[in-house]
């Protein structure tokens, strides 16, 4: 098994960014072929397929789709591109080289759960991403392809960009609605659901680029064409964005299932020369940390990393080598999550920064061995208790880090300076 | 009804119920600081944990209405751990300046770590700092240290008095409430936010600094400040009265008040009162007991009205007192004396009827609708405009005023009192001093406020509610049904009016009698 391109197939191609270019390469042809399908067929079909969230919750797309109620009332069809998950910028990849990739997955999906008007929700720090979508939207407008009876089927579908302006709050599904509403980006209480009371109080359906472009191929190759790749559970391909210390990081698309040291040794070319693998995040900074011998195990679906106490979350796969080090690297991503809660609910907003300060305390040389501990205890309490999952994507990387770098921790508490950095690698 | 389990107790509650309130309803307590049943849900403060059945994932009780047959728990160790916690985040960054805090004796930080805190702190960091007596405006003061950011106050201007001065500003641990553009915290309800609020992050110019809660008793009354009639609590001591909040009553104010209505305590208060009776004969001023006087006022009257008429004399009321007062009043009057010329005075008539939608109404009378009912019920049809006629041409030559008791809602009460003072006798039964009455012979009655007497008041819709005595402030001021009956020649049974000495009482000794 190696990279298979199915919804990067063209990425290379920069005609493939304009509309006559995308038509070149079959684009909107499965439009045309969803137009003659009934709603409900490509409802299914979607379910079939298994296709689950890109964002990184992996929630069954069909299914969320199957939430709207059916009360006559409008609704709404939202693409999140506030992709801010930190290691991740594939959707980035993804509306920079295919922006109409997006708006034929939209359109589809619009049509499917019956929606005439969309928006793009796109990361404020886009800028370049959301001209060039601009661009698409107008020469899909220009071509019949949005607005009103969208090439003669008689379906409606309106398509507008938002720009975000920095929150990765934004990126959680209500708190972008709130956002969009005009609000400021915090997350509501659920229930109700976006599906039942979303945008303006209306059903609304929020999903990734990858998720709605991923629409487009389940009509090409159907339910079992799909399926062909990936595993059972985690059907299809997806992209991951890898960096870190790794020689060729980039945005790979493999299917589900792929083994991560595959991706690592062979897509991405290994590491540097003479550095040993030390740990890998899986799926985004929110992820906790797989050790170099965890890796091993790891293949790139949702059941096998859940089973190693992680998650797939956005495909963001970041590398560490042995010349870092964890304290430093939590505490950048405590600094983070710190810096980005919203505020609403209190273990969330008090605990962020407690655990930042604390960590910090310790990379600063000013640590107490019972600071160590502290992290993992007040972090335990930050899980499972707030409105939206920022909490507990801050807690789960500080436990996974303290779990199992901890002499890493400890030596820096004992000694005040990192077990790492300014060491050379004999002395290691 | 649906049934449900409350730590294992079983109860019934209406549909719709939230298990918040279910738990109330079972007489157990639930930690919360974000929920109001009076404000939108916001679910922030994490605090309402409980258990449900056995999923292992903690609900809040806030957001979930009751199913049936729902097994609710709030005693399981998960949701104590969880509780425990929850208070922690919310110390870690509180300034705990309770020795300093007006909050302190009623802050729900302090009641819900004695209930369901008691842990050694653990946080060995620095706190986050932030403003701190920021000036919200005349009528309050905002320190954002103390805030826990449970959004109670910016629910309340968006939904209820729908002015939307407050909102959070920055976010995570750097958010803080605050006005736009530092704009201050002007409408006529902003002190609810200094009620709702938790902690001390919002105190009241009015009260703060003024006396520490636990040195003031509490009784629930109606307000007099119009006639909406709220349901409130006032805050006392031997000193007089230091606030009033308002008391939930769904039917008439639900959980709010005005800010107009909170400083309506303050005329009730000795400083403004009319502390003896004084007679005043050709500018003699002669003080004596209101007893005294409420008894020559009744020789006087029945004098009067025998030597001119009962038509010489004029009876002015005003919507201030009770029914039962009107009651004797009248019975008086009207029965006793045959005087039918009473007419009723009113705050302002241009603006008896305005009302802001929610609770203030123009009319500063709690009992305007009780009075209009009893001159019905004696058949008394009189304009006041008529007065003034009737005091000039000589053919009114005695007048008795009743009210108002609060002076300052009456804008034309000077203009009114020289008026009066045009008829040769002038008998005022008054709460506060009555400098403008310079008739020939006046005398003036100290009468009992609100807080002094117990009574009826039919609201404006006509509800009645009774409302019940808190406190003397005045020693020896007559209610006006006391008047009557020493004015009709009886006598009325009141303790001697000896010098006013309150009680000592040691607050820090408990009933125990230890420290």
């Amino acid at each position: 098994m190696a990279e298979v391109k199915i919804i990067t197939e063209h990425y290379d191609k920069d005609e493939f960014i304009s509309l006559e270019g995308y038509k070149k390469f079959d684009g909107y042809k499965m439009l045309k072929k969803a137009f003659k399908m009934s709603p409900q067929q490509i409802i299914d079909e979607v379910k079939s397929s298994g296709l689950r969230g890109r964002g990184g919750a992996g929630f069954p797309t069909g299914v969320k789709w199957g939430f709207l109620p059916d009360n006559g009332e409008e609704r709404y069809l939202l693409c999140n591109a506030d992709e801010g998950e930190p290691g991740t910028f594939k959707d980035r990849k993804m509306m920079e080289r295919a922006p109409h990739q997006l708006i034929e997955g939209m359109i589809i999906s619009a049509f499917a759960v019956n929606s005439h008007k969309g928006y793009i929700y796109i990361r404020g720090e886009y800028s370049y991403a959301a001209k060039v979508l601009e661009q698409a939207i107008k020469e899909a407008y220009d071509a019949g392809l949005l607005g009103k009876n969208i090439l003669d089927s008689g379906f409606d579908f309106d398509l507008d960009i938002y720009r975000g302006a920095g929150a990765y709050i934004c990126g959680e599904e209500t708190g972008m609605i709130s956002s969009l509403e005009g609000l400021k980006g915090q997350p509501k209480l659920k229930p109700p659901f976006p599906a039942i009371k979303g945008y303006l109080g209306k059903p609304t359906i929020v999903n990734n680029v990858e998720t709605l472009a991923s629409v487009i191929y389940i009509l090409r190759d159907g339910v079992d064409g799909y399926r062909k790749y990936g595993t059972e559970k985690s059907a299809g391909t997806k992209l991951f964005s890898v960096s870190g210390n790794i020689n060729k990081p980039g945005t790979y698309e493999v299917p589900l299932g792929y083994p991560l040291m595959d991706l690592i040794n062979n897509e991405c070319g290994g590491l540097k020369p003479g550095r040993k693998l030390k740990a890998v995040i899986p799926g985004g900074s929110s992820a906790p940390v797989l050790t170099a011998e965890e890796c091993q195990k790891a293949n790139m679906d949702y059941e096998s990393l859940a089973q190693l106490g992680s998650m797939l979350g956005s495909g963001a796969v970041i590398i560490i080598d042995d010349s870092n080090c964890m304290v430093d690297m939590l505490n950048v991503i405590m600094h983070f999550y710190h810096h980005e809660s919203c505020g609403q609910c209190t273990p969330c907003r008090e605990g962020t920064g407690w655990l930042h300060k604390v960590v910090s305390s310790i990379s600063s040389g000013t640590g107490r061995l019972q600071d160590i501990d502290l992290v993992d205890e007040v972090a335990s309490r930050m899980m499972g208790r707030t409105i939206c999952a920022l909490s507990d994507a801050a807690a789960m990387p500080a436990r996974a880090f303290i779990q199992k770098f901890r002499n890493e921790f400890e030596f820096y508490v004992r000694e005040g300076r990192s077990k790492v950095k300014g060491v050379t690698d004999a002395q290691l | 009804m649906l049934n449900c389990k409350v730590n294992g107790k079983e109860i019934k509650v209406k549909q719709g119920t939230l298990v918040i309130d279910a738990i109330k309803q079972a007489d157990y307590d639930v930690a919360h600081y974000c929920y109001h049943p009076g404000l939108s849900v916001a679910g922030v403060c994490r605090l309402c944990m409980v258990k449900i059945g056995d999923n292992p994932r903690l609900q809040i009780a806030c957001n979930t209405p009751v199913q049936e047959g729902m097994e609710i728990s709030n005693e399981d160790e998960q949701v104590k751990d969880a509780v425990k916690w929850g208070l922690d985040f919310h110390l870690i960054n509180h300034p705990l300046d309770c020795p300093i805090c007006d909050q302190a004796g009623e802050c729900e930080l302090q009641i819900q770590y004695m209930k369901f805190g008691q842990y050694d702190p653990e946080m060995a960091e620095k706190k986050v700092k932030k403003r701190k007596v920021v000036d919200l405006g005349s009528k309050i003061v905002l320190d954002t240290e103390r805030c826990i950011l449970c959004s109670r106050c910016v629910r309340f201007t968006d939904e209820v008095s729908k002015t939307n001065e407050l909102g959070i500003f920055n976010r995570g641990d750097r958010s803080e409430v605050g006005t736009f553009e530092d704009k201050p915290l002007e409408n006529d309800y902003a002190l609810n936010t200094v009620d709702i609020c938790p902690v001390g992050a919002l105190t009241s110019k009015d009260f703060r600094f003024r006396q520490r809660v636990w040195y003031l008793k509490n009784q629930s009354t109606i307000c007099t400040g119009c006639s909406t009639g709220c349901n409130v609590k006032v805050y006392y001591n031997e000193e007089g009265l230091f606030r009033v909040k308002p008391e939930f009553n769904e039917d008439i104010n639900g959980y709010w008040m005005c800010d107009q209505g909170r400083d309506v305590y303050k005329f009730v208060n000795k400083d403004f009162r009319l502390l003896e009776a004084q007679s005043v004969t050709e500018g003699q001023a002669e003080p004596l007991s209101a007893g005294k006087a409420a008894q020559l006022a009744g020789e006087k009257l029945k004098e009067l009205t025998k030597v001119n008429g009962p038509e010489s004399v004029g009876v002015v009321v005003t919507g201030q007192y009770t029914n039962e007062e009107y009651e004797s009043l009248f019975d008086y009057m009207v029965n006793k004396l045959k005087v039918k010329n009473i007419y009723h005075w009113v705050n302002n008539s241009d603006t008896m009827d305005d009302f802001d939608g929610l609770l203030l109404r123009g009319d500063k009378n709690p009992n305007t609708y009780g009075l209009k009912e009893i001159m019905k019920k004696y058949s008394i049809q009189t304009n006041m405009s008529d007065l003034e006629g009737a005091i000039k041409s000589n053919t009114i030559k005695t007048i008795v005023v009743a009210g108002p008791e609060n002076q300052a809602v009456y804008p034309d009460f000077n203009e009114r009192a020289s008026l009066f003072s045009q008829a040769s006798n002038l008998i005022w039964f008054s709460a506060g001093p009555v400098s403008a009455a310079t008739s020939k012979h006046t005398l003036v009655i100290p009468t009992k406020t609100y807080a002094e007497k117990s009574g009826t008041y039919v609201n404006y819709k006509g509800t009645h509610q009774s409302s019940h005595k808190v406190t003397t402030i005045v020693r020896g001021a007559l209610s006006l049904s006391d008047s009557v009956t020493l004015m009709s020649g009886e006598s009325i049974l009141t303790k001697p009016v000896g010098p006013q000495k309150a009680m000592k009482t040691n607050f820090f000794v408990n009933k125990s009698g230890e420290l």
